[in-house]
């Protein structure tokens, strides 16, 4: 009972959260020096088209009139017209999610069991040579800066060494000749490791060092004296009481971290060329596609309220403690 | 009296820092890249053909390896390379220091406010600052960018400054918090002290050395989002920065072909990023008596 009405009011919150933003974005738009028809309307339609488009966004009407259409439109999933593609907005941008989705999960679900497994072990064996390693590495990878990082793996590995393609999704040769949806699945996949390694090194970092001083804090616990006391192995002292408790911030700074994780993201999409939302916004901002930029923009302040939910609710499951 | 309490504590703090190994790397680091800054400005007094933006080496059009007169090489249209690097060395400490100071100074403001007053106020600036906090910088930068169109390099210093304070206020809140029912604020509140003088007078110097060592922490973020907004090209195009140089070796297809271009402005803007991050640990060490190896006073 108290759980779903939790469950609830966090989504309440995040709903309302989400409505101020689509707000905020309207009167900033508003404010904007220029024409707003020209922002919003591509230049190169029919007098007629373009009046049509201004009826149905409502550009001609005052501004409380407006803000009514814009939210109308933005729910009844009419995102506008992009101006590069001539496309509707939301058939482009349901396009390219799966592609960040696919991306994004697999470098932050391989980076946080693997910062977790290191971080693990790195306070286990606080001191010694390993730690100093595994420290001053994850340091290192935390601060690297990502479009240089993913430059240098693009030079060194896809140009000089050719072991990886240097960028997209697909060989598109593979896919008009119709090969078997394994050599596909191969196919993406080779296209994907240079990005994903990427992200996962720089991801690494932060979660092992999170993970090693979480379970530092963690070791010195009381807990860990009964269990030493109890008899139990240092192994599973090690694996099923200390490490268990010290994953718990690790998770919330999955979501605390989402953040730095989409500015990442974005960045090496674009250096990639991977055809996901990243991109697609950095894209639709270099061209003054502005309906693009401001769905993609949406879509990513979305993405971040709900995990940044999904987050709270898990780490409340996990932790009985902050039911409220 | 009250002077020399604060020295001795500075003098204290000092010598453990000092010992620290991350301090100690990260201070020499930062040396050196301030070494470098200050030397962009004697830079264009050498030579016209040196001015990170302007100057272009007559007898060379290309980018070419690095040699005697040029010893990082030049950039495509001949411009000096080491140069840039070291105005880039002078923008990055501006943006990341300014940024970082407003930071913690709205920060610093709101989190002391919130937690001295609690209530109403306490919870909606918390909820504020918990939106502002999940939002990605850069994806904010983008879309600004997209609506305002280029911006000014101060603009991108205060837009990173507003999106950072969140990380700070929460910090300053809760250690206000512990503070406000210790008795010496107590006793100032029966002696009459307004509120505003309680929190300026009282608070805020306690709260100081915790807000600075965020301060670190803000002047990494800072420098990388900087960076990433100019490597995509929506940076200030009157402004030579690292992201910049990254930039323009990438925008004109040099990468693969001119590693002395590719690789200078990254490694900085990696050891920048190291330097003010092992000096934020180290003063951590320095404020938490708890991190401190055993040992030690």
């Amino acid at each position: 009972m108290r759980n779903q009405k939790f469950i609830f009011r966090k989504f309440i919150e995040i709903f309302t959260i989400f409505f101020i933003i689509l707000t905020v974005l309207f009167f900033l738009f508003r404010l904007a020096p220029g024409d707003p028809v020209s922002k919003m309307v591509d230049p190169t339609l029919t007098p007629e088209d373009t009046q049509h488009m201004i009826e149905q966004l409502g550009l001609d009407k005052p501004a409380h009139i407006q803000y009514f259409i814009y939210v109308k439109n933005f729910f009844s999933g009419n995102l506008g017209r992009s101006f590069h593609y001539g496309e509707p907005v939301s058939t482009i941008i349901m396009d390219k999610l799966p592609c960040t989705v696919l991306l994004f999960t697999t470098s932050t679900l391989l980076a946080a069991f693997a910062g977790v497994f290191l971080g693990k072990i790195a306070a286990w064996s606080k001191g010694s040579g390993l730690d100093n390693f595994l420290s001053i590495s994850a340091l290192v990878c935390h601060t690297l800066f990502i479009p240089w990082f993913a430059l240098l793996l693009l030079w060194i590995l896809a140009y000089k060494v050719g072991w990886f393609p240097l960028g997209g999704i697909i060989s598109p040769e593979l896919w008009i000749d119709d090969a078997s949806v394994f050599m596909k699945a191969i196919d993406v996949v080779h296209h994907m490791l240079l990005p994903l390694a990427t992200l996962f090194f720089i991801h690494l970092g932060s979660y092992l060092l999170l993970m090693r001083s979480s379970m530092l804090s963690v070791l010195r616990e009381d807990y860990i004296i009964t269990a030493r006391a109890k008899g139990l192995s240092e192994k599973v002292i090690r694996n099923k009481h200390a490490a268990k408790n010290a994953a718990l911030p690790v998770i919330t700074s999955v979501g605390l971290s989402l953040a730095f994780s989409i500015n990442g993201g974005a960045l090496t999409e674009q250096i990639f060329t991977w055809p996901g939302i990243g991109r697609e916004l950095i894209f639709a901002v270099s061209n003054n596609d502005y309906p693009l930029a401001q769905a993609c923009f949406l879509l990513i302040a979305a993405v971040v309220l709900i995990a940044n939910l999904v987050v709270d609710l898990l780490y409340a499951y996990l932790d009985p403690r902050i039911r409220y | 009296m009250r002077k020399n309490h604060y020295i001795m504590r500075f003098q204290k703090g000092w010598k453990i820092f000092i010992k620290n190994p991350l301090g100690k790397t990260g201070l020499f680091i930062l040396f050196v890249f301030l070494i470098m800054a200050f030397a962009s400005f004697f830079v264009p007094h050498i030579g016209p053909m040196y001015d990170p933006m302007t100057g272009t080496d007559p007898n060379i059009k290309v980018s070419t390896y690095p040699s005697l007169s040029h010893w990082l090489g030049t950039d495509n249209v001949g411009r000096d390379l080491f140069a840039q690097l070291l105005e880039g060395a002078k923008v990055a400490f501006i943006v990341g220091l300014s940024s970082a100071f407003i930071s913690i100074v709205i920060g610093t403001a709101i989190g002391m406010i919130s937690g001295y007053a609690g209530g109403i106020i306490d919870i909606l600036l918390m909820r504020i600052a918990d939106i502002i906090m999940v939002m990605p910088s850069l994806v904010i930068l983008l879309i600004l960018a997209s609506i305002f169109g280029q911006f000014n390099i101060w603009i991108i210093v205060f837009i990173i400054a507003i999106l950072r304070w969140p990380a700070v206020s929460r910090i300053i809140r809760s250690q206000t918090l512990s503070l406000k029912h210790r008795p010496f604020i107590e006793a100032s509140r029966v002696a009459g002290a307004s509120n505003i003088r309680i929190i300026f007078r009282h608070i805020m110097p306690n709260v100081l050395p915790l807000a600075f060592l965020y301060m670190t922490f803000r002047v990494t973020s800072a420098i990388l989002v900087e960076a990433a907004l100019s490597f995509l090209g929506f940076g200030d195009p009157s402004q030579v920065s690292w992201g910049m140089m990254l930039q323009w070796v990438w925008k004109t297809g040099h990468m693969f072909q001119a590693p002395y271009w590719l690789i200078p402005p990254g490694v900085c803007i990696s050891l920048l990023t190291l330097a003010f991050y092992m000096l934020g640990r180290a003063m951590d060490e320095v404020l938490d008596p708890r991190l401190r190896k055993e040992g030690q006073a």
